[in-house]
């Protein structure tokens, strides 16, 4: 079986932070399989997920996405980036565009620079934008622009975009967080159904552990930057979750002089 | 710190007096002169009263040289301004890319208009051509650095999707960028319209074309009736402009 993604031993530190963001993570994902990553608020999920798109440089380690590996200093070539689809947390949608146009934005690497540009999308592109937005349930919305949207068809959008670049990858970056319980389990059924439906992997991020046992194969628990457990979904144990939400402890000294 | 301030004070007046006491001092104005100014210009008002109308002609010739000239001139900063905004927009190029386009431009604004009408008038002759191309290259200079901040104004989430996307830049500017900048790239242009069209109207007393050309040329025969209908038009034109943009405005808010 072939691997989507592997990690070797990987750091990273944001720019102008003190502490790393992430510290010697090892993981290894195969083609096909649908992962959460849990943990709390700052656990470096976000950060995670944004370096296996090639959006953040200056990490060490190895990684290799679909086969090939990550360049530390440079973004990936162009032709290589549709592979990977990205929802993110706050959906990075153009609000002054119609839905389908945002849609259409997730085509553009699969176009010729020229016709991207042109702004001409083949009948394909038009009909793989149109089933993903019914996929999505949004067919309805194509025309609406997304300033004039609820969070939840928002999120909708989001997730038709990545799709319609038809990604072999699929990271997602708390697809969920804005969106009602019910709600929030339709739209990761949508994601991960997707997904393997077109035989990709996913990987999402999530801080709500019942959400993550419910959608994901695995599930990878991490905490201040570091794996904490990687474990299939039906050895996923309480104590372990409540061990990655424990608030992180004070260093001894530092509340006591904040009070004084 | 207290006895350096009071000092830092004290050489400021001085000079400040001292600048004061030099421009009268080389000016050549001589006090009578000065006393007799206030009839001169009264009786100087008084011949400009009734003014002619029967420049109307003029008037009317004047006033479309003038508006050629500053929507060409617009055009021309326009076509200018869209590859200098992106040459000087942090979003698109390298920092010493853009730091040295934005220098480029803030010595391109320091120069005065009418400074550049007239270098053009000698360049390439009196009309509308000088004038035309004196706007265009001096509102280059703000319309092209509020073009980049428009750029770099806009929001980065959705450009990071688009290149996540595997999106080339020009690509990301169509898709990501431009949908978010277009409403301030049309209320930026149209107030540098505005100012090119206020700034235009003296560009005729250099040589280069408009309506600036007769108050010119009527002041100087000691046609000051003629002069003054010109100088109202000037006024009616500048009031309309104020009012258009008043109504604009009120439009986009
Ligand atoms: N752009 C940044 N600059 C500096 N520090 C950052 C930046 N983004 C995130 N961090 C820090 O990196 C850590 C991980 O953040 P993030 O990956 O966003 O976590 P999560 O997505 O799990 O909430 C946090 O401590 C956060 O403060
Ligand atoms: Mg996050």
């Amino acid at each position: 079986m072939s691997t989507a993604i592997q990690i070797d031993d990987l750091s990273f530190a944001h720019t102008g932070a003190d502490v790393p963001a992430l510290e010697r993570v090892s993981l290894n994902i195969p083609t096909g399989e649908s992962v959460a990553l849990l943990g709390p608020s700052g656990a470096g999920k976000t950060t995670l997920l944004a370096l296996l798109d090639g959006r953040l440089f200056g990490w060490c380690g190895q990684i290799s996405i679909l086969g090939a590996p990550l360049d530390p200093d440079h973004p990936p070539m162009c032709a290589r980036r549709p592979d990977t689809g990205f929802v993110f947390q706050e959906f990075a949608l153009v609000e002054r565009s119609a839905v389908l146009r945002n849609v259409l934005n997730g085509r553009l690497g699969r176009m010729s620079p020229l016709r991207a540009l042109m702004g001409s999308p083949t009948k394909h592109d038009l009909e793989i934008a149109r089933t993903a937005l019914a996929d999505c349930g949004i067919a309805d919305l194509a025309n609406r622009r997304v300033d004039s949207l609820s969070g939840g068809q928002r999120q909708r959008v989001a997730i038709a975009r990545c799709l319609a670049q038809e990604p072999r990858l699929v990271l997602a970056d708390e697809p969920v967080s804005n969106l009602d319980p019910a709600r929030a389990g339709e739209i990761l059924a949508l994601l991960t159904g997707a997904a393997q439906a077109r035989g990709a992997t996913a990987l999402f991020a999530s801080h709500q552990p019942d959400l993550a046992r419910r959608f994901a194969q695995r599930i990878i628990g991490i905490r201040c930057g570091r794996i904490a457990f990687d474990v299939p979904t039906s050895e996923l144990n309480e104590d372990a979750t409540a061990e990655l939400y424990r608030e992180v402890e004070p260093i001894p000294g530092i509340g006591l002089r904040a009070v004084s | 710190m207290m006895a350096f301030r009071g000092f830092g004070g004290f050489a400021t007046s001085g000079l400040i007096a001292a600048a004061i006491l030099w421009s009268f001092a080389t000016a050549d104005v001589e006090l009578s002169r000065l006393m007799s100014a206030g009839p001169r210009i009264a009786d100087f008002l008084g011949r400009m009263f009734p003014p002619d109308p029967t420049v109307m002609a003029e008037i009317k010739k004047g006033s479309a040289e003038t508006l050629r000239i500053a929507i060409l001139g617009s055009l021309g900063a326009v076509v200018l301004s869209v590859p200098f905004g992106i040459l000087a927009s942090e979003t698109m190029v390298s920092s010493a890319v853009f730091r040295s386009i934005r220098t480029l431009l803030a010595f391109i604004r320091a120069i005065p208009l009418i400074l550049v009408a007239m270098l053009m008038v000698g360049a390439v002759g009196l009309g509308p051509l000088p004038g035309i191309i004196a706007v265009a290259f001096h509102a280059t200079g703000m319309l092209a650095k509020f073009y980049a901040e428009a750029i770099d104004g806009v929001s980065r989430a959705p450009i990071a999707a688009l290149e996540s996307a595997g999106a080339g830049p020009l690509v990301r500017l169509r898709y990501a960028i431009w949908p978010q900048m277009a409403p301030v790239v049309a209320r930026d242009t149209i107030f540098r319209f505005e100012l090119n069209l206020r700034e235009s109207l003296i560009l005729g007393i250099v040589g280069a074309g408009g309506i600036g050309f007769y108050i010119q040329t009527y002041v100087r025969s000691f046609q000051y009736d003629k002069a003054a209908s010109v100088t109202i038009a000037v006024f009616v034109m500048v009031i309309a402009i104020e009012a258009i943009n008043v109504a604009l405005r009120r439009r986009f808010a």
